[in-house]
């Protein structure tokens, strides 16, 4: 797992392998009875778990979305590069690329810049103070040093580059060669291009539609009117005399591309020429001259690419901006605010602010608490916690009521974790209540006082006293929580971590050890699974003190701990 | 962090020196042209950060001399950044360049935006970086690159100069290629009592911990 530990990931109920869930009450979910339990070392177990930032949350199901029980929807194209939104009609023409002055560096992929150079009476490009020599200008990258020069092209203008470019690629590839090998190669060059063959295909299939009557009016929905589909038919048997009498009518219905200008490329004997020049290109160059695929890959125009001085320009990839549907009940649960240059959303109903969430630290942290990705100090570099295996550890699980209504929760956790490793789990206070969530002034008035902390010594104590509770250190007990908040109540959590080593002391099968002592990979993180049963009520028509409706809600979760000394 | 390693302790003054505005700036820290930077409150600037307000733009011809000219100069800032943002150690923040042709370099004003996290390390060149944007330890944002909001750019990522990263991006990679898109809870909850703050989002907590 990539996350920092400990982590907390959620389960979307939409994976479990009991299909029937979803559509059942909450109540009925009892980990122990109808569903298995949540194992997260097995493989599927990845597919379902989520950080909490990533879940979504339905408030007409009342049920955590995951990005795989949603349906997206697309409110608009934009250019990454110039944030310029796309109208959807052009998405498709242009190739979902920016038709503006974006391109990125087929060498590298960073931005390529337009940028003016001056060539000097002698030849030199240098920059000058005047308005002397002919202006040229470049696509620049200024990452990797690629310019358009190394294709041989500049501009006359810095505007209109697209416009610019294409004039330049047709020039290059349709250079009527003086020689007598004529025509033949100048198109089966061209027919290298992707963009191309695609045209000419596109446009000889366009004609043999016309041609054979067919109505449609392009070759792409050709299966799609009933006349072609009655002709598909009786192509394939079934033929009716009425079909078969308009076959014959029509000997031939269609047929293929056949030659180059027709957009088939064949291999002919005169390629064997060009595949000794590229041969010898590749020889004389070496290998740095030659494009990567994924060079080749970076737009239709580099297809056929084999050298660095054949990479064009990659117009830039546009990126969409999406709603997401509840799957279940199509509503919109996330929906942005259109405009390209903006992140804020006008819908947004997210899992953090509708489910409990759980968060795990030491109850005696050797050392600072550490967020790798918070990490301020070059030389504080971040280590995975290490856990003893079997010695007792305890943990505070902390979880955190982002509901209004005071919430009712039962956990519920396997005593020995699923996978090769078993550890023992045990929660010491397994069903509590949260306070409901305030405002946010009382949030920001409650978060400037300090945690109150066993462990912070002679303060803590004072505090202890002040608040009423019993003086000294708090010793963990069954039954009993470990400290609450307005809107958070921590347990402790008390862990044995199994042991890597097949030992028969902490009882495992012997054989089932022997047979897997080779050791997978990430078997020696420990991931706890709990499920988590919320229930709380909720005004029914908004007004207080009038009738209570209850609500429940019930998901897996997988703390992450740490990893098991060997 | 909360408790520095036993040796790294000053017994004499705090590292910080804290500002009206809540503002924390290590004593350790290489700052120059101070009048031309600006932060916002409750904003962390720690040891080792190299920051280059003295590269602020310039008149075009400074011969001129006139009285505008200097008061010009006088009002341009060449650093602004927002709230709640921290800049980690040995981290460069240095405004762009560009060279135009006779007047030679001109140097543009950079931009940061409220709580904003910098690893340590990091080169800092870009136009600007919006609020709620994760910077990774060792990232080079080179001159000219734009990030909007609530991005997040993985360690060691170098983001090309000039680069527009889009509102919501991951990037990673050398030259940095928009790899993902943050989660619709990007910097969700944190910075509450006793919680853990969360990428991207209120780092005032966070803050709060620094001395
Ligand atoms: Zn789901
Ligand atoms: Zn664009
Ligand atoms: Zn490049
Ligand atoms: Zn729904």
């Amino acid at each position: 797992m990539a996350a920092p530990f400990p982590y907390t990931h959620y389960a979307c109920p939409c994976s479990s392998s009991s299909g029937p869930v979803i559509s059942k009450r909450a109540s009925q979910l009892e980990p122990d009875e109808d569903q298995e339990t949540f194992n997260p070392h097995d493989p599927r177990a990845a597919y379902s778990l989520y950080p909490l930032d990533h879940l979504l949350f339905c408030d007409e199901c009342s049920q955590i979305r995951c990005p795989k029980c949603v349906n997206d929807e697309i409110i608009n194209w934009f250019c990454p590069s110039c944030l310029f939104e796309v109208p959807s009609s052009a998405v498709r023409s242009e190739n979902n690329r920016c038709s503006r002055n974006c391109y990125n560096c087929p060498s590298c992929s960073s931005p390529l810049h337009v940028t003016q150079v001056e060539k000097q009476d002698d030849g030199m490009l240098k920059p000058g103070d005047g308005r002397t020599g002919d202006e040229a200008y470049l696509l620049f990258c200024q990452y990797c040093d690629w310019t358009t020069l190394d294709i041989g092209v500049q501009f006359s203008r810095p505007t209109k580059i697209t416009e610019q470019l294409n004039k330049a690629r047709k020039a290059r590839y349709t250079v009527q060669q003086p020689d007598s090998e004529d025509a033949d190669k100048t198109v089966s060059k061209q027919l290298r291009n992707h963009d191309d063959a695609f045209d000419r295909l596109s446009v000889f299939y366009t004609e043999q539609m016309d041609e054979t009557g067919e109505s449609g009016n392009s070759w792409g929905s050709a299966y799609g009117s009933p006349a072609n589909l009655a002709r598909i038919m009786s192509l394939y048997g079934g033929l009716t005399h009425g079909a078969l009498k308009k076959s014959r009518e029509k000997p031939q219905p269609m047929r293929e591309a056949a030659g180059e200008e027709e957009g088939l490329a064949t291999y002919s004997p005169s390629d064997q020429d060009m595949d000794e020049e590229t041969l010898q290109k590749m020889q004389t160059r070496g290998w740095d001259e030659t494009a990567s695929e994924e060079q080749a890959l970076s737009t239709p125009a580099n297809y056929g690419a084999r050298f660095k001085d054949e990479l064009w320009p990659a117009a830039t990839t546009l990126r969409t901006k999406r709603g997401k549907r509840c799957r279940t009940c199509r509503q919109f649960i996330i929906r942005p605010e259109p405009k390209s240059g903006s992140a804020r959303y006008r819908i947004r109903i997210i899992a953090h602010n509708n489910i409990p969430r759980l968060s795990l630290r030491p109850l005696h942290p050797i050392g600072p608490v550490q967020n790798p990705s918070f990490v301020m100090k070059s030389d504080h570099a971040y280590k995975d916690p290490i856990l003893q295996p079997l010695s007792a550890q305890q943990f505070v699980l902390t979880l955190r009521n982002p509901i209004f209504e005071t919430v009712k929760i039962s956990l519920a956790t396997p005593a020995t974790t699923p996978g090769r490793v078993a550890s023992r789990v045990t929660i010491l206070c397994p069903s509590f209540e949260i306070g409901p969530a305030g405002d946010v002034w009382d949030e920001a008035l409650s978060s400037s006082t300090s945690t109150i902390r066993p462990s912070d010594g002679g303060r803590s104590a004072a505090m202890a006293s002040l608040t009423g509770t019993a003086e000294g250190e708090k010793q963990p007990e069954a039954g009993k929580i470990w400290e609450k908040t307005r809107n958070s109540t921590s347990v402790i959590l008390e862990i044995v971590p199994g042991s890597l080593r097949p030992t028969s002391s902490i009882g495992l099968r012997d054989d089932e050890v022997k047979e897997t002592v080779e050791e997978a990979e990430d078997d020696d993180v420990l991931e706890i699974p709990i499920y988590v049963r919320a229930e709380w009520t909720v005004d029914v028509h908004g007004e207080k003190g009038g009738e209570k409706e209850p609500k429940e809600l019930g998901y897996w979760c997988v703390l992450g701990v740490g990893r098991i000394a060997a | 962090m909360s408790r520095p390693a036993p040796g790294n302790r000053r017994s004499t003054k705090s590292e910080y020196i804290e500002t009206d505005t809540g503002n924390k700036i290590s004593r350790k820290a290489h700052i120059e042209g101070k009048p031309n930077i600006m932060l916002g409150g409750r904003t962390v600037i720690m040891a080792g950060v190299t920051m280059r307000g003295d590269l602020q733009r310039k008149q075009e011809r400074p011969a001129d001399g006139s009285e505008s000219a200097a008061a010009d100069k006088v009002s341009s800032t060449a650093i602004t950044i927002g709230r709640g943002t921290i800049i980690s150690t040995n981290t460069t923040i240095r405004p762009p360049m560009r060279s135009s042709r006779g007047s030679g370099p001109t140097f543009y004003p950079l931009r940061i935006g409220d709580n904003v996290f910098v690893g340590p390390g990091s080169h800092i060149s870009a136009l600007s970086v919006s609020s709620n944007v994760h910077v990774g330890a060792g990232c080079v944002l080179a001159p000219f690159s734009i990030v909007k909001e609530h991005c997040r750019i993985l360690p060691g990522t170098v983001v090309p100069p000039a680069m527009v990263v889009p509102p919501g991006s991951v990037v990673a990679g050398k030259p940095g290629r928009v790899v993902g898109e943050v989660g619709e809870g990007w910097g969700q909850g944190g910075g509450g009592e006793g919680e853990e703050w969360v990428e991207g989002g209120d780092l005032r907590a966070l803050v709060r911990k620094v001395r």
